[in-house]
């Protein structure tokens, strides 16, 4: 892990209408890191997770990535983004789904180590639509990484999908993010946030806390994460 | 049957429409403009079929049938001389001409009088009106020509068309486009709101890929398509429904090519400002229906009111639908200024409609 920052967000605030979605987020991501942004529904996560891939432009701040100013289309080749809902294309097949994310990504070669590594490489020839819920996270997931992304952004990859499934994603992160690759994965279940190497806390489009889950249990004062959670949530709230 | 979940569908339906003010917007406004514009076009029309008479009877009943024809509320007439009377037939000044030779009156005399009658063809609906004006005008003759009984034997010339020539053929050659152009449209803005609504959208702009990159592709890919679809319709109208045509097929294809473009470019350009494939499939009545009504598909541009004429004139369908006509009934080809301008203006939709689909397809989210 170096100290080279993957992502770098100063003192970023998004606002939708009136709703303020972010209210000056400071976050900084290093290279080859899991960082897991942790927050209930509606807290900003999907919105942070946007705005570093420059599908949203923060009103104030700025966001860094990989060390340009986003939003700028020249770093999108480096990063992968895995939406929260599986967007794919019903009709097409997996390997055909997967081809195209390759193609588009200038990745042609790197269809069949994707499907592999998500293992949908001998289902590479079923039509999505008649998928199951989690195959299609693979997949989806398949499509994200198969440009062997710098930087990958995961919105609630595992929302959906079985334990056993989850386990499996887990080990395919790790060995991505041993290879140098930075995940910043959301999600709002916190059996995951152990996973991560850091958290970051959001509610109310504010970051509460950051730090090793270790460090999250001591700043909440309880050695359940959830409930260091809940209580860091509750002092932002009083 | 239970009323309580009857009555709890239909309250259900109304309240999800109640949020729904777009569409509820195109339910009530789409009815007003479409029949507001049929009723303006129908009731505002005054104009009749321009006819030109070149009277060169060197007796008195030729200005007998003239002086009727010019009274008839069927045409509007013109005074010209035979000899211009194809010219202007082929400019559209005129939609027919009648000629009443130098010996009409001896032939009147005589008990057979045989006018010409030269049609511009193309347009079968206008051809009737001309020869009804003229019948009066011969019945009047024949109440002027006391003691005899006389015989009327008009000879027709067709400029275009003909005799056998048909409402199939004259709406034939606009249906072939339109049919094209209305399906192409309709399968692009569900697609691409589809992209949209699937998330995939979402993903193509976190990409490299550029906006005009996805616009470009889609239009390949539904040109491609188009082009199989304007194959099929092109072989059926021909040689099924043996519509006539004048024209050479590969300039119908490549008409119905641009057609097809600007048909996608339309789709994505008007995807931009639907949220769902269900506001998308309402915008078919409010940019399909007045397309069809004022461009010259079913009543000629020229009929229509003069307000709308200019509504006309900007519509690229209008162009498309007289390049087609001027290909399969008048035998047109690239060497007809009418037919350039027609392709040059269709294919200039092509290119704004393009920039438009471009420039509205937004890589941000909000």
């Amino acid at each position: 892990m170096s100290d080279t920052y993957a992502v770098d967000l100063e003192n970023v605030s998004k606002s939708f209408g009136a709703f303020k979605a972010l209210n000056g987020v400071n976050l900084r991501v290093r290279q080859g890191e899991i960082y897991g942004l942790l927050g209930p529904n509606g807290s900003g996560k999907t919105t942070l997770i946007r705005l570093i891939c420059g599908l949203l432009e923060a009103h104030a701040g700025t966001v860094t990535v990989l060390g340009q100013r986003m939003p700028n289309v020249a770093v999108l080749r480096h990063i992968g983004y895995m939406t929260q809902q599986a967007a794919l294309y019903p009709a097409l097949s997996v390997g055909e789904n997967v081809a195209f994310f390759a193609a588009i990504n200038g990745a042609d070669a790197g269809v069949k180590a994707a499907l592999e590594l998500v293992q949908l490489y001998d289902r590479r020839g079923s039509v999505v639509a008649t998928l199951s819920g989690g195959l299609r996270q693979r997949c989806s997931l398949a499509c994200a990484l198969v440009h062997r992304p710098e930087l990958l952004l995961l919105d609630e990859p595992t929302v959906g999908i079985d334990p056993q499934l989850r386990v499996q994603f887990w080990e395919s992160f790790r060995q991505m993010a041993a290879d140098g690759t930075t995940i910043i994965i959301s999600s709002h279940v916190m059996d995951e946030a152990d996973r991560c190497q850091r958290l970051g806390l959001i509610q109310y489009g504010r970051l509460l806390a950051e730090g090793t889950p270790a460090d999250i249990r001591v700043q909440g004062g309880s050695q359940n994460l959830e409930e260091a959670f809940l209580a860091l949530a509750g002092r932002n709230e009083s | 049957m239970s009323g309580h979940r009857v009555r709890a569908i239909t309250r259900r339906l109304l309240q999800g429409f109640r949020r729904d003010r777009r569409t509820l917007a195109l339910l009530f406004v789409a009815p007003i403009v479409i029949l507001g514009l049929l009723g303006y076009l129908l009731r505002g029309s005054t104009s009749s079929p321009s006819v030109g008479i070149a009277n060169e009877d060197s007796g008195p009943l030729g200005a007998v049938v003239a002086d009727a024809l010019r009274h008839s509320s069927h045409i509007t007439t013109t005074n010209i001389s035979a000899a211009d009377g194809d010219a202007r037939l082929i400019d559209g000044s005129l939609v027919a001409y009648i000629v009443l030779p130098s010996d009409f009156s001896r032939q009147a005399q005589s008990g057979n009088v045989a006018p010409e009658v030269h049609l511009e063809g193309s347009q079968p609906g206008n051809d009737a009106p001309v020869l009804q004006a003229l019948q009066q005008a011969l019945i009047n003759l024949a109440s002027q020509v006391a003691g005899r009984s006389v015989n009327f034997q008009p000879r027709i010339h067709y400029l275009y068309g003909g005799a056998s020539f048909d409402t199939l053929d004259y709406f034939g050659a606009a249906f072939v486009g339109l049919v094209v152009f209305f399906l192409v449209f309709v399968i692009t803005i569900v697609s691409f709101l589809n992209e949209r609504s699937q998330g995939t959208l979402e993903r193509l702009m976190a990409s490299p890929l550029r906006r005009g990159e996805i616009v470009l592709g889609y239009m390949l890919g539904f040109t491609v398509l188009a082009l199989v679809q304007a194959a099929e319709v092109l072989i059926f109208s021909l040689a099924v429904l043996k519509i006539q045509n004048q024209g050479n097929v590969l300039l119908i294809f490549g008409m119905e090519a641009l057609m097809a473009i600007a048909a996608v470019n339309l789709g994505i350009f008007l995807s931009m400002f639907a949220r769902s494939e269900f506001q998308a499939v309402q915008f078919i009545p409010l940019v399909v229906v007045p397309q069809v009504l004022l461009s010259g598909i079913i009543f000629p541009v020229s009929s229509e009111p003069k307000g709308l004429q200019y509504l006309s004139d900007v519509l690229p369908l209008t162009y498309a639908v007289n390049g087609m006509r001027d290909i399969m009934v008048k035998g047109a080809d690239l060497t007809w200024s009418s037919l350039q301008l027609d392709a040059g203006v269709v294919a200039g939709f092509c290119v704004v409609l393009i920039a438009a689909g471009t420039a509205t397809l937004r890589r941000r989210l909000g």
